[in-house]
């Protein structure tokens, strides 16, 4: 268990490292998939909900001191995901949930709180219509790492983890 | 009292934790343009970006085969193009020289490659392979063959983050090739746009924007984009111009960054945004 919360920071790095050099290849319309809210829904559903909550901080900390971003602004995003994300952390169910397209719901909607909250705390132009900019920022995002998140529901062991 | 906080502490422990956090992430949003916090993310950019460099170095290898060939296609052709140019650059210098005027549009540019990219949709950057040991400093304009790539927004020893057009906190004053009309350009989220348009200008669909020399960041023309339409606000006295940007900031990877001497009286005015705490 203790290793897992080790690996939860590592892997956050390759990650990263990935998101910003390999998958820019992939974008649509300018659009790539967020390895990062994958990485924290998943930690946050089996490590829980405290947890998550704090992961989201740190990965929005490291997130914005890497890539330039406005500071502060990715760390709020990422610590109301991590949170809510950490809501679904249930031991019992915890190998259901993974091995099943409800992982893929709570990437979509962590994503598109995420990307709106990102986008709002960066000072975003709130003049724009509010349904194009929940579909443009949110949604679009959220279902292009949807996809991406669907590997996790594919590959997780289907095995009890604990076990 | 030490028991109810006790109390409290247990059953709400996940939103202390959430609240605390948040205050933090709010307290180091309203500090951000300290030069503490600038120090700190240009440590950290400046260390990952070493590994984004041999990921990025490792891709473009794949591509310069295919590269190379169109590339010697290009260069025939601007050789042919420069030749030309030479032609008028001869008789433009002995006009001017005849005129008496000062020849001011030697800029000295800087080649980079992009080595990892952020392509949010609120927050656009670039990491480029070049820093403050290849003199490149914040608030240098970057360019490539199409036009205006963004703007140097820090830099470390070996490289820099670039705040490309895509990104809410840039603005820059552009103007029409056409009419002359002169505004300023941002990011929405959605579209580059030209904000608070008198509705009695003449912007039409399709002009050229470049950049204007009011600008003092980019005082130069440097091609941007392209109008594509006007957001008709029914109310008030103003439009929006939507831009197409020349850049296609998903494919950039090799970059200039323009190394523009800038004027120190220039800089210390009041309205230079870049120097504006």
């Amino acid at each position: 268990m203790r290793s897992e919360y080790l690996w939860s920071i590592i892997l956050f790095f390759p990650l990263l490292l990935i998101q910003t050099t390999i998958l820019p290849i992939i974008a649509i319309n300018g659009i790539v998939p967020d390895l990062v809210i994958i990485l924290l829904v998943f930690y946050s559903m089996r490590l829980g909900q405290i947890y998550g909550t704090i992961l989201g901080f740190l990965y929005g900390f490291l997130f914005d001191m890497i890539t330039g971003s406005l500071l502060g602004s990715t760390m709020i995003s990422l610590t109301i995901a991590g949170f809510i994300a950490g809501y679904f952390s249930n031991e019992n169910k915890r190998d259901y949930y993974f091995n099943n397209y409800f992982f893929v719901l709570i990437v979509i909607m962590c994503s598109i709180i995420n990307s709106v909250l990102n986008s709002f705390f960066s000072s975003a132009d709130l003049n724009t219509n509010l349904i194009h900019f929940l579909i443009n920022q949110g949604i679009f995002p959220a279902l292009y790492t949807s996809v991406i998140s669907l590997l996790v529901v594919v590959f997780y062991p289907k095995r009890n983890f604990e076990s | 009292m030490f028991g109810l906080l006790l109390a409290i502490w247990k059953k709400f422990k996940e939103y202390i934790i959430l609240l605390l956090l948040l205050i933090i992430s709010l307290i180091i949003l309203s500090a951000n343009q300290k030069p503490a916090a600038k120090k700190a993310s240009s440590s950290f950019y400046g260390f990952f970006a070493n590994f984004s460099s041999i990921i990025s170095d490792a891709l473009d290898i794949t591509k310069y085969k295919s590269e190379n060939s169109s590339l010697r296609k290009t260069n025939a052709e601007m050789m042919l193009e420069i030749n030309k140019l030479r032609q008028y650059g001869i008789e433009n210098s002995e006009l001017k020289d005849l005129l008496g005027i000062k020849d001011t549009l030697h800029y000295p540019i800087l080649s980079a490659n992009v080595i990892s990219k952020s392509l949010s949709r609120s927050q656009g950057t670039f990491t480029l392979n070049v820093g403050k040991k290849d003199s490149v400093r914040p608030g240098m304009p970057v360019i490539n063959e199409f036009g205006l790539v963004g703007i140097v927004y820090s830099t470390s020893a070996n490289y820099s983050i670039v705040r490309t057009l895509e990104n809410l906190d840039v603005s820059i004053t552009v103007k029409d090739e056409r009419s002359r009309v002169d505004g300023i350009m941002k990011w929405n989220g959605s579209n580059l746009v030209i904000i608070n348009v008198p509705k009695t200008y003449d912007v039409e669909p399709g002009d050229r924007i470049i950049t204007s020399d009011l600008s003092s960041i980019v005082a130069m023309p440097v091609p941007v984009g392209v109008v594509i339409g006007l957001n008709n606000i029914e109310t008030g006295i103003f439009n929006e111009v939507k831009i197409k940007p020349f850049v296609n900031f998903v494919t950039t990877e090799n970059v200039f960054v323009i190394k523009v001497v800038e004027s120190k009286e220039e800089d210390n005015l009041e309205l230079n945004f870049y120097n504006r705490k």
